[in-house]
């Protein structure tokens, strides 16, 4: 229906990435591709060393430079990364439009439904509050 | 962060009732229309603000999967889970973004655009 979808909504990271985590440490994630700690710690060096190549990298990390290629192919299909040219050698930059692209979107969700159930709870009553999933379990409610 | 939104509510009410209030006008949207059957047209009315979707899975009382968009925007996938324990009722809510859930249980991207996220997409 659109033809301005940004890349990173078209193509996603595959499986593998984010199937391996638990929902709760998935923390980090756009699309899955933040849920791999390598793909965190490479993307962490390329924003703090901006026009960075798979090369230099590598010499970073106690990975192989292909293993290097191949989350920075990764992390550049979710939107987090550009690619840049120069002569020989390809550059990244971090993008983060994709990063906050995802922040958007769940702020603007989570205040809707908050809005929602703070109504449900007007209408049907209940004193407790809504919470997200994760925090303390009230005492009086069995599980 | 993930692209994903959860919150849990607990109602003291059966969840016949809670069902009947989230599944009427007002709550998702101010007109809702839902086909309550998997692959059943969904319209969420807002004046202003139209979403459309479909219905994936549904259990009367229990539990309402949907997607739904904004025009051209990427769908969002929504659960609504509801239990009761005691004299209390549970609602449950997840809402993700397409890409991630379909990321999780392996199924190949489609093109662009919110019509190819449809039922036949999560039958695959």
């Amino acid at each position: 229906m659109s033809d301005s979808r940004p890349e990173h909504r078209v193509r996603g990271p595959r499986a593998g990435s984010a199937a391996a985590h638990s929902s709760d440490d998935r923390a980090g994630a756009v699309f899955g591709a933040l849920s791999d700690p390598t793909r965190r710690a490479l993307l962490a060096a390329v924003a703090e060393h901006p026009a960075t190549t798979a090369t230099e990298l590598a010499s970073q990390l106690p990975i192989s430079r292909q293993a290097v290629l191949k989350h920075l192919n990764a992390l550049t299909d979710a939107g987090l990364l550009g690619r840049k040219r120069s002569g020989r050698e390809v550059r990244y930059e971090f993008t983060p439009a994709a990063l906050s692209d995802a922040v958007d979107w769940m702020t603007a969700v989570g205040a809707e439904w908050d809005e929602r159930l703070a109504m449900l709870r007007g209408q049907l009553g209940g004193g407790t509050g809504a919470q997200a999933i994760g925090a303390a379990p009230r005492s009086r409610h069995p599980h | 962060m993930t692209e994903r939104i959860e919150r849990e509510l607990w109602l003291p009410a059966t969840p016949e009732a809670v069902w009947e209030a989230v599944t009427s006008d007002g709550w998702l949207a101010e007109h809702v229309t839902l086909d309550l059957r998997p692959g059943g047209d969904a319209q969420f009315d807002s004046g202003g603000l139209l979403r459309s979707g479909w219905v994936e899975d549904v259990a009367i009382a229990e539990r309402l999967t949907f997607w739904w968009a904004v025009d051209d925007e990427p769908a969002s996938r929504v659960e609504l889970r509801i239990d009761a324990h005691g004299d209390s009722t549970r609602l449950r809510v997840v809402e993700t973004r397409p890409l991630d859930v379909l990321d999780l249980i392996g199924v190949p991207l489609p093109g662009a655009g919110g019509a190819n996220y449809g039922p036949a997409l999560v039958a695959a």
